[in-house]
């Protein structure tokens, strides 16, 4: 490495550049040519720094001297002072407003305060190379004193009253196989360490190894002379170069001193131990395989017994522990069996070493007491998971293991507590998965993993690994069928049963705690030839395409727009979703989370994309469907569910009357979402759009009362409920029938109908969700001088989009996290002020988030002219008479079977949206309205014998294909936003839509995923 | 040379102690550069090189180099840790040479602690007490 004195780097960031960095790099580097410094000075060019307000910034090394607005008329100045005379230029530098960032201490970080060290005590602190370090923090102490004041036997005994079990995954009582081996006849006995980790992301084993390889060593002289073995070996995979060179190190260094050979400490007894590379086969992590291994025969197991304590390595008697079972040893014997064994659960004692990999924050090795949740261990030592994603499972155990799902995140780790979910301890690789990881998929790769590593002696194994993985391949592109999971049980269960070594009877188990948890993946595989997680390349072109529920075609559209060609591209929108400006403006973009540009930067702005196309191309002429069937459609609603049913039946030429209750029809995205996210000249514009297709559309007419249903039933061949989920869930405390507390939905749509409450001064809300802010945030446009939203639980917990979080926050709305309300008070019947407490964390729930409780005594009071309940809404069909017989769920929601139909248990009545799902979103209701309209002209035509309907060739919309060649790491354009001031009075749109440049510069972002795929 | 005796093992005990902590006055500074798999997979070598560059360049003769393994937290590599007479060890990390000489100019020879890129101070002991 070439050495320079001094580094000069000059930020090369955008805003740097606005502000004239280019200019620089090349003033600096002919100046330093020029005084005769370029052996010794290097100019470097470097990304933005984040500190783009002082730019152009230049920092050098290594004094780390920052410069700030730095002109080209000062570079001779810089290389003259500070790089030649070493004096740095004080006009330059930056000063840092307050410098006492004060430093957490490491018992602080939790992170390192909740870990516990046994195995790892010396990680980090002493040099591994050097035998004296270990000798200092007391190594060879505990071999000492085995050897010289105990006998084998009370060394035995010492080990199995502290309870260690074995750390390699099995968890057999360690005191028990020295026994074992101690009493087998014979004199010739091996001690034997197994270091051939092969678990995908586990590196337990090989961080103690290369940390500290004489903790090991010594555990093996202790062991040994336990059982008396005068020979051990160390079986290590080649593929850990560092572990097996520090050990041979160590092996050395303790042969020097004689803590190895014969007559060790002078107690008379001597061991030595030597290390075997093995090649790297999976197998020979199991015992009889490694043993054939060392012996130089092909590593493939045996059955047993006779068990290795008997007839181990050569025929005789022989112990093999793992890499960490060794290392507590001369722990337990230095501080005591009793030591030991009050620390972890009843059957559990001690530490236990994690590799804690994949969506999680702090990668790397943790040790925690037994018992610890696992949740605690992936959120408080973990530091949660990366991207504000969502946890999913975590894996433990590697191929012989399995995934624990949300809902068990509270389970200790124990062996027998994490057996009980169908996972193993293992040795202790966990993996933690977040929403973007395919279960389907995860039980795939295990599989293969040990269908390669599959030595092939029993059949079971053999052919039973390559059939499941065969299945499973077929699932993952698209090609399951009806069978495939009772399939992949039988044979799980035949290969459990009959195979041959642990490798074998474990394999299954990736696929079996899968199907246990996560069943619904694998149908959606199978049967709807979908992924959730938007994984399974094989089965979708692009992963937007795939996780939007109306199958917008993303990369289309945003293409059209690189090209310029808006109204193609409003064309394509139109073709799957009758609402693309409203979805424009408040989808909340599944697309988006599964937008592979987020791996890279941040995801695409795809909503703020089809706003632009929506806001900037002329809409595309709607002609009227002339009505060519007999069958008279009536839809209850006329939210984005029923708007959009009528619309595709209308394209099919059914009669359809739609009834709404309201005024004008629009449903939530017009008494619900408020104006200003949502502008009502948008709504009516699209909803004229469906009207003119030949849609009736009568407003003020309450099914029930103003007709009943059962007149509509007889007038008409087929009824939709879409009658969404407008009444606001109870608070469930008392004094919440005071007035002055009322329910969101109720609020919003008395506002929405220009019949607002009295506001008062003070506004409280209670809700986390989107419904929570869009009250919150309205009631300071209606002049509230106080808007304060509670949650009970953490801000990032909190349902509600974060822009509409950030928002809220901008326009002076108070967030107050861990609250809950206890009761209303008033004076006479008006609420005056609402009781609160405290919150605070606990055990995790079903969903995977902590639980919150409340604090005790916390209680206090918030003054409140207006409380608003926003925690959940739910539907409300009782003007559908109890003779109808539509079946309903206890929360109120109608029943569709099968699932994911519209189909209620009355033939003639279909139901969709928010009245099925609960409160969702309006991109979910315009799915189950197209899902709705497809069950019912199915159903209409199988009852005609009719055959299904085809739809007409639709135009030819030729998309562009055109990427950059290199992509630069470079966020999404800001949405510009209407200023603050503005907002607080107003109900005019925040969001203003990009311009044209800002829409193409955002739309060249686009990887176009669907480039291999033959298209454009 | 002979087998040690229980003796030699104390004796070298108290002996590295001393002369390891700097104690004696021999040394200012200690600094540990973590150089488990992880660490060097993410430039703990590079870490050592710019180091040991400063180090010859300024003659310094007070500061002690030394290597240890992997802390634990290997997604925050490559680590080091500044341990000085009389106040807690400080943990730098996600280093870089340039930010290793920086800590080298202003920390070691300057005294000035380098926040911006300081994970924590203190050290990880043994928690569960006893003899240590």
């Amino acid at each position: 490495m070439k050495v320079f004195r001094a580094h000069i780097l000059v930020c090369g960031g955008t805003g740097c550049r606005a502000t004239g960095s280019e200019a620089i790099r090349p003033a600096l580097v002919s100046e330093v040519q020029r005084r005769g410094l370029a052996g010794e000075v290097a100019v470097v060019e470097t990304g933005c720094n984040g500190f783009c307000a002082a730019g152009p910034i230049m920092v050098i090394y290594p004094e780390g001297t920052f410069y700030q607005k730095v002109q080209v008329d000062d570079v001779p100045l810089i290389i003259e002072e500070h790089i030649i005379k070493g004096r740095p230029i004080e006009r330059l530098m930056y000063r840092e407003p307050s410098t006492d960032r004060t430093i957490p201490h490491i018992r602080d970080i939790p992170f390192f305060g909740k870990q516990m060290l046994i195995a790892l005590r010396n990680r980090g602190l002493i040099d591994a190379e050097k035998i004296d370090e270990y000798i200092a923090r007391d190594g060879y102490m505990a071999a000492a004193q085995a050897l010289t004041q105990m006998t084998p036997e009370q060394v035995i005994q010492e080990i199995t009253k502290s309870g260690l079990r074995g750390r390699g995954g099995g968890g057999f009582p360690t005191g028990m196989k020295w026994s074992f081996a101690r009493k087998a006849a014979g004199d010739l006995k091996y001690i034997l360490c197994n270091a051939d980790e092969g678990d995908p992301g586990a590196f337990m084993d090989r961080s103690i190894l290369e940390a500290d390889p004489h903790a090991v060593l010594e555990g093996m002289i202790i062991g040994g002379y336990a059982i008396g073995a005068r020979q051990g070996y160390i079986y290590c995979r080649a593929e850990y170069p560092l572990a097996i060179k520090r050990l041979n190190i160590a092996i050395a260094q303790a042969r020097e001193y004689g803590l190895l050979g014969e007559n060790i400490l002078g107690s008379g007894y001597g061991l030595d131990i030597e290390v075997y590379q093995g090649a790297g086969a999976f197998v020979c992590g199991e015992e009889t395989a490694l043993m054939a291994s060392i012996e130089g025969r092909r590593g493939m197991p045996r059955p047993r017994p006779p068990f290795p304590a008997q007839q181990g390595l050569w025929g005789k008697p022989s112990v093999l522990n793992n890499v960490e079972t060794f290392a507590n040893v001369p722990q337990i014997i230095l501080k005591g069996s009793d030591w030991f064994a009050s620390i972890g659960t009843k059957n559990s004692k001690g530490t236990k070493v994690f590799a804690l990999t994949g969506a999680v924050n702090n990668v790397g090795l943790v040790e925690v007491p037994m018992g610890t949740p696992i949740g605690d261990i992936i959120f408080d030592i973990g530091g949660g998971i990366p991207n504000g994603k969502k946890f999913k499972a975590a894996q433990l155990g590697g191929p012989s293991g399995g995934c624990i799902p949300a809902a068990a995140l509270n389970t200790p780790t124990d062996y027998e507590e994490i057996t009980k979910l169908g996972a193993i301890m293992g040795s202790g690789g966990l993996i933690v998965m977040d929403e973007d990881t395919c279960m389907v998929d995860t039980a795939r790769f295990f599989m293969e993993f040990c269908q390669e590593e599959s030595c092939g002696k029993c059949t079971p194994c053999r052919e039973g690994t390559k059939r499941m993985l065969e299945i499973l391949n077929r699932i993952c592109s698209s090609q399951g069928r009806d069978g495939d999971i009772e399939l992949l049980e039988e044979l799980a269960y035949s290969i459990k049963d009959t195979a041959l070594c642990g490798l074998g009877q474990t394999a299954p188990n990736p696929v079996l705690s899968t199907l246990r948890y996560f069943r619904e993946e694998y149908e959606a595989h199978i049967y709807q030839k979908r992924c959730p997680a938007c994984v399974c390349s094989g089965m979708f072109t692009t992963p937007c395409q795939h996780a939007c529920p109306i199958n917008m075609d993303v990369p289309a559209y945003i293409a059209l727009v690189r090209a310029h060609r808006l109204e193609d591209a409003y064309r394509v929108l139109k073709r799957t979703n009758p609402f693309p400006a409203i979805c424009g403006r408040v989808c909340p973009q599944f697309c988006a989370t599964k937008c592979r540009r987020g791996q890279l930067d941040q995801p695409l702005a795809i909503a703020w994309l089809k706003r632009f196309i929506t806001d900037n191309a002329p809409r595309p002429t709607v002609r009227r469907v002339p009505i060519t069937r007999k069958e008279k459609i009536a839809i209850v609603g006329a939210g984005p569910a029923g708007l959009t049913a009528a619309h595709d039946l209308a394209l099919r030429g059914y009669a359809v009357e739609v009834f709404e209750e309201l005024p004008k029809p629009g449903g939530m995205m017009r008494y619900g979402i408020p104006a200003y996210r949502l502008s009502r000249e948008v709504i009516d514009a699209e909803i004229a759009d469906i009207a003119e297709l030949g849609v009736t559309i009568h407003t003020g007419i309450r099914v029930g009362k103003d007709i009943s249903f059962d007149d509509l039933l007889s007038s008409h061949d087929r009824i939709l409920l879409a009658t969404g989920a407008h009444r606001s869930l109870p608070l469930r405390i008392p004094g919440e029938d005071l007035q002055g507390v009322m329910g969101a939905v109720e609020f919003l749509r008395a506002v929405n109908l220009d019949k607002p409450p009295a506001i008062g001064k003070r506004v409280v809300v209670i809700g986390g969700g989107n419904t929570a802010l869009d009250a919150a945030r309205t009631a300071r446009r209606l002049g509230a001088e106080e808007v304060r939203v509670l949650y009970r639980r953490e801000r990032s917990d909190m349902p509600a989009w974060e822009q509409e979080i950030e928002a809220a926050l901008a326009e002076g709305v108070l967030i107050d996290c861990m609250v809950s309300p206890v009761c209303c008070e008033g004076s006479g019947d008006k609420v005056t002020q609402i009781i609160c407490q405290r919150m605070q964390a606990a055990e995790f729930d079903s969903s995977g988030r902590r639980r919150s409780v409340p604090i005790p005594g916390s209680e206090y009071a918030l003054a409140a002219d207006l409380v608003i309940s926003a925690v959940s809404q739910s539907t409300d069909i009782s003007f559908v008479p109890e003779t109808a017989g539509i079946a309903t769920a206890i929360q109120g929601t109608i029943c569709c079977r099968p699932q994911n139909s519209t189909r209620t248990s009355h033939e003639r009545v279909y139901a969709a949206g928010d009245a099925v799902l609960g409160p969702a979103t309006v991109v979910e209701a315009i799915a189950a309205g197209h899902q709705a309209a497809r069950d019912i002209d199915e159903d209409i035509r199988n009852y005609n014998r009719e055959p299904p309907w085809q739809e007409k060739d639709i135009e030819k919309i030729d998309i562009p294909f055109e990427v950059d060649e290199e992509t630069i790491s470079r966020p999404r354009i800001a949405m510009p936003e209407l200023p603050v001031r503005e907002r607080t009075r107003s109900f005019a749109e925040v969001e203003l839509g990009y311009d044209r440049d800002s829409a193409w510069r955002e739309a060249c972002r686009c990887q176009r995923c669907d480039g291999n795929q033959g298209k454009g | 040379m002979p087998n040690i005796t229980i003796e030699d093992l104390k004796k070298i005990k108290e002996r590295v102690q001393k002369q390891d902590l700097f104690r004696t006055g021999e040394k200012r500074v200690k600094i540990t550069v973590h150089m488990g798999t992880c660490g060097i997979a993410s430039g703990a070598k590079d870490i050592m090189d710019a180091l040991l560059d400063e180090v010859t360049a300024t003659g310094v003769d007070d500061v002690l180099v030394t290597t240890s393994g992997c802390i634990g937290i290997c997604s925050r590599e490559p680590l080091i840790t500044v341990e000085e007479r009389g106040s807690d060890p400080i943990i730098y990390e996600q280093l870089t040479p340039n930010k290793m000489r920086q800590i080298f100019r202003q920390h070691i020879l300057a005294g000035k602690v380098q926040t911006e890129f300081v994970m924590a101070r203190g050290r990880e002991q043994d928690r569960s007490g006893g003899a240590s």
